[in-house]
């Protein structure tokens, strides 16, 4: 859009012309252009410069042929040369006339507004022009057609003048239709001269209505007048040996469009919807950028056959030199000097191509092309669509490429190539990898070229459903098919066996792997080389006991067309001690391998061949421990990293996953590929240590209670031995009651861990004792040696605890990270009161035989029970001894309140008869005895 | 005429692409229906903008380029299928018939047992009866 002229791309403004007392000019100007809609000043200090917007006469047209459609310098010459209203200003001085028209001079001075007087005249002005040309146009009378679409022209401009868009429109419309039946007709110039006059004709006009209309914020209209103008001239190719500029001018067509819509998407975007006719993306600039590109490749490469064909590419700038823009729009001419003046000569159609070719030349398509890429990348990208995106990055990698700027293709190749390998688009991968492969080649990167390398070359692409290519569109590597594969695999492992060199244009060396220069690849769990080797690790079991063998099954698979030999494998483990190398039998010399060091365990397996899609299955016996990285080696001075993979949660091979192919398993057996793990749980050794816990009888409250523990050493010995003591309530809810607000006070406390007692030295042992949580402190012991302390514990209430006991030592060493060996112990301890008595009424109708033994202390039993009066009531009195001493029961009193009521009085009486009836033993148990309540 | 038809999976992957035209546009084609899936991946997530597609398998013309267009369908089981023809006049009518002959081919392909759902469709019995839909495009409309 640039590269039209300043008066094209705005709308015109009128201009009217000032004239004497030059010192007002700037005041008048100023207000002027401030105005609503503007007015330019065209200011001339006095009256003798008056000549220079006198208008020249004009020689009637050539009757029979006019010699353009119309002159470039038109619309300038009307913007800023050819006012439509002069207004004289003259100092009041200069002014005679009638005194006594004198003050309504001055009135009407008083009441002028500029600014409107000015816009009024100046309309009235391009209204009468406009007016003049359209009556000629209606009349007929015009001889040619170029006249006819030069008057269409002039009476839009005239309307755009006045701002009345839609005769502007109108008659924009009429000129590019007139215009467009000019094709065929016209024979004024020759063919080649007269097309690209035409195509720069329609092209203004073309412009000026994409501009009215999408002003208007009619953008559905726009494009649709787009489209239009696209197919109409899209055909209009022209001589063979210009058609470049054909397609630069159709490149241009859609660039302008694309600013237009640019410099409107933020008024109108929101407006926007697809129509039926029209899709969302036909309203986005990315759209055009994309296809102008497009079309300048299209230039670029018609220019380059044109170049490539002319005999005398030297000398065609040699006669371009004198060749100009002529006077008219859209024609060149031979600028002849004469003396102090310059005539124009017409050209023949050779002498414009020459003139073409050589403009041609002055610029780098490339560039532009990728600039006009990269905007509509920037657009797709702000839409989300990123295929789109992508594409567009991909169109400006080839052309970084084809300018030989390798780097930043790589770099957008890069990116592509994710994508692909994202969605499984391998036919559009392949090519992406084959100018990476490329581009790295060129830039001497060893490790990009054969990573690059084996990825093409473990790409599913001889699967049947996709087509053979034509290698034209390929770009650097071939079509991809298996041949081409194994051709790859066959290039990059002589390569990386040192057996060839690799070309690259860095100062013309080709870069080597060697001794010096080792290659080391890394496979992780995301690599897109998984494809090339995968590694899966599984143990036998999940858990084992340390020092017990477990097995250990290590699966390949690599896609690469041909097999591959291993010479040498290592696998390595997060504990370094279980490492170990398989080495290939049927390679000797290799089996020397410096970096083998003594005491490392070195297997060999009889041969270590990976065929394509075929696992290779190693199984091993290792002991203990978990593994980590899986290395694995290959040719002496290429080698491949893998991070192991367990075969329970490996992923799916990228591409090849959506193959029709029979699913393989790392292991042979299938469970194993289902649940195996990388990694196995190592236990703790089985402990060889007693642990005892003598007790004897139940535990009375308010005695202290010792429990005698015991520690005998039988296969072990005991370093840094640890006793935890834990006591819980066997009911839960802990050993506090529940409205445990103090937590330490012992009002509250139910049972306590006071202590151990028979240590040697309690400083030292006893670490920490709490109300029920104890931790102690073992010495060392000796296998075969016995330790043993006892605890003690004091019950508050009578309650069931739950005694825990825990051994924890280490039986080779004594330091702090050594492995701990656990034994547990647990042991319920009942708290007793020692003697109880509880009293209980008997109801009425369980009375006499009834059992005894049936009848519970309920807790009820302290309360008052109501009794029937006038009747025998008994009463149950309980006895219980809890302790292992046997008690004798010498007597027993039942009192009754004297102040109760009299009935009970009475019972008061027969009561006391009792008191020595029964003396007996109370041997731990409990005894009753019956009281009835006579009346 | 047809130039490119697709099967497009779950995760946007290819299962079935096939290009039926003698230039050296195949790789074009690719990208083409790979872009179009830009297209269909809005359609779908704002049905709004779509309005009249809304619920329907048939996504209409998925977006224009210089000299082909390209038609798009959702399967309900959410596998996509892309038309890329080069008759810039083309009747709705006929789009909608191709593709659900096309729809039942494919039906009739991944029914097979032996085909594993999500991988490529390599079957033969499918190409032919794809190559015969493509053949009969635009004849009738009533096919």
């Amino acid at each position: 859009m640039e590269e039209y002229p300043e008066e094209l791309r705005t709308p015109p403004v009128a201009l009217v012309a000032l004239v004497g007392c030059p010192e007002l000019h700037a005041v008048i100007s100023t207000h002027l252009h401030s105005e609503q809609p503007p007015i330019n000043t065209l200011a001339l200090p006095d009256f003798s410069k008056i000549s220079l917007i006198s208008k020249t006469p004009k020689q009637p047209p050539h009757s029979a042929q006019s010699l353009g459609i119309f002159k470039r310098d038109w619309l300038l010459k009307h913007r800023t040369r050819v006012p439509s209203v002069v207004a004289a200003l003259f100092t009041s001085d200069h002014v005679s006339g009638d005194p006594a028209q004198w003050l309504q001079l001055c009135t009407d001075l008083e009441n002028l507004k500029l600014g409107n007087i000015f816009a009024e005249l100046s309309n009235t002005y391009y209204r009468d022009e406009g007016r003049r040309i359209k009556t000629c146009l209606e009349r007929k009378s015009i001889s040619s057609v170029e006249l006819s679409i030069r008057y269409c022209f002039k009476v839009a401009v005239y309307a755009e003048f006045r701002r009345d868009w839609v005769e502007a429109l109108r008659f924009y419309e009429d000129a590019y239709y007139t215009l467009r039946e000019m094709i065929g007709t016209s024979t004024r110039l020759p063919a080649i001269q007269r097309l690209v006059e035409i195509k720069t004709v329609a092209e203004q006009l073309h412009f000026k209505i994409l501009t009215l209309l999408l002003h208007g914020g009619k953008v559905v209209e726009a494009i649709t007048w787009f489209h239009q103008h696209n197919t109409s001239y899209k055909g209009l190719v022209g001589a063979p040996e210009v058609n470049f500029l054909h397609w630069e001018w159709l490149s241009r067509q859609f660039l302008v469009l694309a600013e237009l819509l640019d410099m409107t998407s933020a008024t109108i975007q929101s407006t926007v919807i697809a129509t039926d006719k029209l899709s969302e993306w036909e309203f986005s600039s990315a759209y055009y950028y994309q296809l102008a590109a497009h079309y300048l490749k299209e230039k670029r490469s018609c220019f380059e056959l044109t170049l490539s064909m002319s005999e005398t590419a030297s000398d065609i700038d040699g006669n371009a030199e004198s060749v100009a823009p002529s006077v008219y729009v859209g024609q060149f001419a031979r600028l002849l000097e004469q003396g102090d003046t310059y005539t124009m000569q017409p050209i023949t159609d050779e002498e414009y191509v020459r003139y073409a070719l050589a403009e041609g030349k002055r610029f780098q398509d490339s560039f532009e092309i990728i600039a006009l890429l990269k905007k509509s990348f920037e657009s797709y990208t702000n839409f989300k669509a990123q295929r789109m995106a992508s594409y567009c990055e991909f169109k400006m990698a080839r052309e970084y490429f084809s300018v030989n700027e390798f780097g930043n293709a790589k770099l957008l190749f890069d990116s592509i190539a994710s994508l692909y390998r994202k969605e499984g688009w391998v036919t559009l991968l392949w090519e992406v990898l084959g100018y990476l492969r490329e581009c790295s080649r060129i830039l001497g990167s060893v490790k990009d070229f054969v990573e690059y390398s084996l990825e093409m070359a473990a790409l599913p692409v001889s699967i049947a459903g996709v087509q053979s290519l034509s290698s034209k569109e390929c770009g650097p590597a071939d079509p991809a098919s298996l041949s081409q594969r194994e051709i790859i695999h066959k290039e990059v492992f002589e390569l990386v066996r040192g057996e060839s060199g690799l070309a690259s244009n860095e100062e013309n060396n080709s870069v080597r792997v060697t001794g010096d220069q080792p290659l080391h690849l890394e496979i992780d769990l995301v690599s897109p080389l998984r494809v090339v080797l995968l590694a899966s690790v599984a143990f036998h079991e999940q858990i084992v006991k340390p020092g017990a063998p477990t097995l250990l099954t290590l699966s390949f698979l690599s896609q690469l067309p041909h097999t591959v030999e291993i010479d040498q494998l290592e696998i390595q483990f997060n504990q370094s001690v279980c490492n170990f190398t398989i080495v290939n039998g049927q390679r000797p010399q290799s089996a020397a391998i410096s970096n083998v060091q003594p005491g490392h365990r070195v297997e060999t397996a009889p041969a270590l061949m990976l065929s394509t899609n075929k696992w290779l299955r190693l199984t091993y016996d290792i002991k203990s421990d978990q593994s980590g990285k899986l290395e694995c080696v290959s040719g002496p001075h290429f080698t491949i990293c893998c991070r192991a993979e367990s075969p329970a949660s490996m992923n799916d091979l990228p591409l090849w996953k959506f193959e029709d192919r029979v699913e393989t398993f790392p292991t042979k057996d299938p469970g194993l590929s289902f649940s195996g793990q990388k990694a196995t749980q190592v236990e703790e050794p089985d402990p060889l240590v007693d642990l005892q816990l003598g007790v004897s009888g139940p535990a009375l409250v308010g005695e202290i209670f010792a429990i005698p523990i015991t520690i005998s050493a039988k296969g072990h010995a005991v370093h840094s031995g640890e006793l935890k003591i834990n006591l819980v309530d066997t009911r839960g809810g802990g050993l506090l009651s529940p409205r445990e607000v103090e937590p330490f006070s012992t009002d509250n406390l139910h049972v306590e861990l006071l202590g151990v007692s028979g240590l040697e030295s309690e400083d030292d042992n006893i670490r920490k004792i709490q109300h029920s949580f104890g931790l102690i402190s073992v010495p060392f012991l000796n296998e075969g040696d016995s330790w043993s302390c006892n605890l003690e514990i004091k019950w508050y209430r009578p309650k069931p605890v739950m005694l825990y006991v825990s051994l924890g030592y280490s039986p080779h060493s004594s330091e702090p990270n050594a492995q701990k060996v656990n034994v547990h112990k647990s042991l319920e301890i009942e708290g007793k009161t020692a003697v109880v008595f509880s009293h209980q009424y008997m109801l009425p109708f369980r009375r006499d035989p009834l059992l005894f033994s049936k009848i519970k202390p309920g807790p009820d039993s302290d309360q008052m029970a109501s009794l029937p009066l006038n009747e025998t009531s008994i009463l149950i009195v309980t006895a219980k001894n809890s302790t292992e001493v046997p008690l004798q029961l010498l007597s027993m009193f039942i009192e009754v309140d004297d102040d109760d009521i009299g009935s009970l009085a009475q019972c008061n009486t027969g009561l006391r008869t009792l008191q020595t009836l029964h003396s007996s033993c109370l041997e731990k148990s409990s005894r009753r005895f019956s009281l009835s309540f006579p009346r | 005429m047809i130039v490119c038809v697709a099967v497009v999976g779950h995760q946007n992957n290819p299962l079935y692409i096939q290009s039926f035209t003698e230039a050296d546009d195949a790789l074009k084609l690719h990208h083409i229906v790979h872009c179009s899936l830009d297209v269909v991946d809005e359609r779908v997530n704002n049905p709004k903008k779509s309005g009249p597609t809304l619920n329907e398998t048939f996504l209409g013309l998925l977006y224009p380029t210089e000299n082909y267009k390209v038609y798009g369908y959702l399967t309900n089981t959410k596998v996509k299928f892309i038309l890329v023809t080069t008759d810039l006049d083309v009747r709705d009518a006929d789009v909608r018939n191709f593709f659900r002959r096309f729809h039942s081919a494919y039906v009739d392909a991944v029914s097979n047992p032996f085909h594993v759902p999500g991988k490529k469709i390599t079957s033969r019995t499918f190409a032919e009866r794809v190559s015969n839909i493509v053949k009969s495009f635009g004849l009738s409309s009533t096919g």
